[in-house]
């Protein structure tokens, strides 16, 4: 995982959903942060977890590593139930990661102020900058390929509004999604939802659009509360510094 | 009363009314609220105002290509199959929809573009003979080239190259969203209950081309075929709302259409007169990657009044309209 001071939206939103879903399971987690986490993985992409001499990559692979080693969230779900979950968590991955990445590299201001000189943090120059606009690139023709690409920032904005509304509505009164246990789809919004509100941007109207709805930023205080509150005392020497700790509950 | 909005989409075959993913999930949705469209089944996207398929030609927004866009605009001129939906129903429909088209498209579009089989075989020929010469020769590898890319930035080139790997885990994926879904519809008639919605157009449109397609390398064909119920729904489907084959689009009412007349007989007439005319007009052609037979010229067939069953024979894609091609 890339060290807690980065404020990049996909590098936190994925390990904050691992996160979620391993306390979900009661699995102790060491968190380690290094700057060549990316490189480290075998599937290039973070967070990737190490256990023992085995290491596997990305959120969905994780889950059916950890639900071999016999934990599974979403055992008590009915056939309906687990159609429902895989399809809100394709919506999540459809809508809220494509339009953090958007935000990222395909909004100029964004990717002046923040993007370029928090991903080419690490490094020194020249090589910051060309390895950011290397990333850039390659997600820029990613965005073309599923057609995002000609889509504006309001239009994107829009989306993530749509998005919300379909999990707000699914949420309603309810703790979690499929009522009284937590499941992978809610470690996965967790992620999401806690990294959009709790980043800082050049501007508020992602997290306005998330805010709009009570119910799923209560959602996000509940499972903060619950899972990591008192899990980060363990973490203390392995953590990113405390000043970049992230909270909703201050 | 507006003038009726004019949509261009792919020829219909195997028994579809077009053979095109996005095509179909627009005139399906049509069918469902009976929106008064003029529909062109052409042969290339060249005839396409925007350049695309599909493509909705409106009278005050121009010219709309996305398959949702072309859809919200449906719905703001009042045909919406999706009114009578409660908002936990619209949410889940959001739902499935990103799952057909993050799990399920992308793997219909290698299994029809990208496996080798299956693009020489079938997909390949199937297009060469559709579109007219001399696009015929280059269209059918540009598209191919163009689903190869996408798909290569949407699964990286680990994927393309490494068969076990797609096959292991891309596939897996996509048969496993097709048990869902069946899960999902369980015994109703659609996944609303007894009227459709625009997810059953969009589910529609990703199963009926796989159900239908004689594909050579067909794996996950099978896999779609050993879901009974999900066979039952589109074979449902193609008989209520396209009660004949590639037949012309009528506004139809709200709930199931019967009783239109079936225009096959006289749809063959004209196409053994197209081919029997192009068979004169361009000459054979025998070296791969050629397609056997030849760049048949298919004619845009306009909206048919009963009096004018000769217009629009055999004009070939530049326009010109041989003197002796109007039938007796």
């Amino acid at each position: 995982m890339w060290n807690e001071g980065c404020v990049l939206l996909m590098g936190c939103s994925a390990p904050f959903s691992l996160k979620a879903f391993l306390q979900m399971c009661n699995l102790p987690v060491r968190v380690v942060c290094r700057a060549n986490a990316e490189y480290m993985s075998p599937s290039g992409k973070v967070p990737f977890i190490h256990v023992g001499n085995q290491v596997v990559s990305e959120l969905g692979p994780i889950v059916q590593f950890v639900k071999a080693k016999g934990h599974s969230l979403s055992d008590g779900l009915d056939e309906v139930q687990k159609a429902e979950m895989k399809a809100y968590m394709e919506l999540v991955n459809n809508m809220l990661l494509t339009a953090e990445l958007y935000l990222q590299w395909c909004d100029d201001v964004t990717v002046e102020e923040i993007t370029h000189p928090r991903y080419g943090s690490p490094y020194p120059w020249p090589l910051n900058r060309i390895l950011a606009y290397q990333k850039q690139w390659e997600i820029r023709r990613k965005m073309k390929a599923i057609g995002w690409a000609g889509k504006s920032l309001e239009q994107v904005l829009e989306d993530v509004d749509q998005c919300c509304q379909a999990l707000s509505q699914r949420l309603g009164t309810q703790p979690y999604f499929f009522n009284k246990q937590p499941t992978e789809l809610d470690a996965l919004v967790f992620g999401h939802l806690f990294t959009i509100l709790t980043t800082q941007l050049t501007t508020d109207e992602l997290s306005e659009k998330v805010k709009n709805y009570g119910n799923l930023t209560a959602f996000c205080r509940r499972i903060e509360q619950q899972y990591f509150e008192g899990h980060d005392k363990d973490n203390s020497g392995t953590a990113a510094p405390r000043s970049a700790k992230r909270s909703l509950l201050r | 009363m507006a003038a009726p909005m004019e949509l261009f989409c792919w020829a219909g075959g195997w028994g579809l009314p077009s053979v095109d993913p996005d095509c179909l999930a627009v005139l399906t949705y049509a069918r469902f609220t009976g929106a008064p469209l003029k529909v062109h089944r052409v042969s290339s996207p060249w005839r396409s105002p925007s350049g695309r398929l599909p493509a909705l030609k409106t009278r005050d927004e121009g010219t709309i290509s996305k398959t949702q866009q072309i859809i919200t605009h449906l719905r703001k001129q009042k045909y919406n199959a999706d009114y009578d939906l409660s908002a936990t129903q619209g949410a889940d429909t959001l739902a499935f929809v990103s799952l057909l088209e993050e799990k399920l498209l992308p793997v219909l579009i290698h299994t029809f573009w990208v496996d080798a089989k299956n693009y020489v075989e079938h997909t390949r020929k199937w297009y060469a003979e559709t579109i007219p010469f001399p696009l015929n020769f280059f269209l059918p590898n540009c598209m191919h080239k163009q689903h190869v890319e996408r798909l290569q930035l949407m699964w990286g080139d680990g994927y393309m190259e490494d068969e076990e790997k797609l096959e292991k885990e891309l596939y897996r994926d996509a048969r496993e969203c097709l048990t869902l879904l069946s899960q999902r519809l369980g015994s109703q008639k659609f996944f609303f209950g007894d009227s459709p919605a625009s997810l059953d157009a969009f589910v529609f449109s990703r199963l009926a081309p796989l159900l239908k397609a004689k594909l050579p390398n067909g794996k996950l064909q099978q896999h779609l075929k050993s879901l009974q119920n999900l066979c039952n729904y589109c074979t449902s489907i193609l008989s209520l709302y396209f009660p004949w084959d590639g037949g012309e689009m009528h506004p139809q009412p709200h709930t199931a259409p019967l009783g239109c007349p079936p225009q096959k007989k006289k749809k063959k007439h004209h196409e053994t007169q197209h081919w029997c005319l192009a068979a004169l007009c361009s000459p054979q052609v025998t070296s791969p990657p050629v397609p056997r037979g030849l760049g048949v010229p298919r004619v845009a067939t306009q909206r048919r009044t009963p009096t004018s069953g000769a217009t629009s024979c055999c004009r070939c894609w530049w326009g010109w309209q041989p003197c002796w091609a109007t039938p007796s």
